[in-house]
């Protein structure tokens, strides 16, 4: 199996890679999470689409929820998650570099 | 933002919940109920909560799971589609009515168009005509 048919990150939606990067600095609730990725990605999380996302990479096996506390679920990212992002970041590094590369090479 | 705007909006966002399968809302109603109400008190509008929490419901009935059938899939597909018909028809049956700022008054009834020409108008086709009696 090639690196890119392994790289299950690549058909779960943006949603999910930065919901796993959050996670990859600690277990965080809903709230947490919307808030770090609106930190360090800019992006705005709406509930629906962290809902979505939470359920896709848990059923994954990417990553599993807490005991709850309170009404809240914390989640944690599992091995085979973390295993899934760093695959993830090193194609996206390589295509970075590729495009950084090529941009410079033609003066753009 | 006052007691009544917040059970307003969570009013509002409740509706929505309610709109994701049982399966869904046992996991996480709690928590997305929860969730919402955190972010309406950091002053996110309760309108663009629900409207999330509906797009994600309509993700959800739409996202063939196993022990889903395609048949179920294809029926809420089928039942939100009718129901963009139908809203559509409705916009656009009032639609002229209210730009041109009349209604018909009901004791004129419509009548029947070979009562009223009997001739296509110049610039209409004669089929067209036809069709559209």
């Amino acid at each position: 199996m090639s690196t890119r048919e392994q790289d299950v990150l690549r058909r779960v939606g943006e949603a999910s890679v930065l919901v796993l990067v959050s996670l990859a600095g600690g277990p965080k609730h809903g709230y947490a999470l919307i808030q770090d990725v609106r930190q360090f990605a800019g992006v705005e999380l709406g509930p629906g689409t962290l809902y979505g996302a939470l359920d896709r990479l848990e059923r994954l096996g990417l990553i599993e929820s807490l005991p709850a506390d309170e009404r809240r679920h914390p989640y944690r990212i599992t091995a085979p998650g973390a295993a899934a992002l760093r695959l993830h970041l090193d194609s996206l590094e390589r295509v970075s570099t590729a495009g950084r590369l090529r941009l410079q090479l033609g003066g753009i | 933002m006052s007691a009544g705007q917040a059970r307003d909006g969570s009013r509002l966002v409740g509706a929505a919940l309610r709109c994701y399968p049982a399966r869904w809302r046992r996991r996480h109603a709690d928590e997305a109920a929860e969730l919402a109400a955190l972010l309406i008190g950091d002053g996110t509008p309760s309108a663009s909560i629900a409207w999330s929490y509906l797009l994600g419901a309509a993700r959800e009935w739409l996202t063939p799971r196993p022990g889903r059938s395609l048949s179920t899939v294809a029926t809420a597909l089928l039942v939100a589609i009718c129901l963009l018909g139908f809203s559509a028809a409705l916009v656009a049956e009032t639609a002229p009515a209210r730009a041109a700022g009349t209604t018909q008054p009901p004791s004129s009834p419509k009548l029947p168009c070979h009562l009223t020409t009997s001739q296509p108008r110049p610039g209409i086709e004669a089929g067209a005509h036809a069709r559209a009696c």
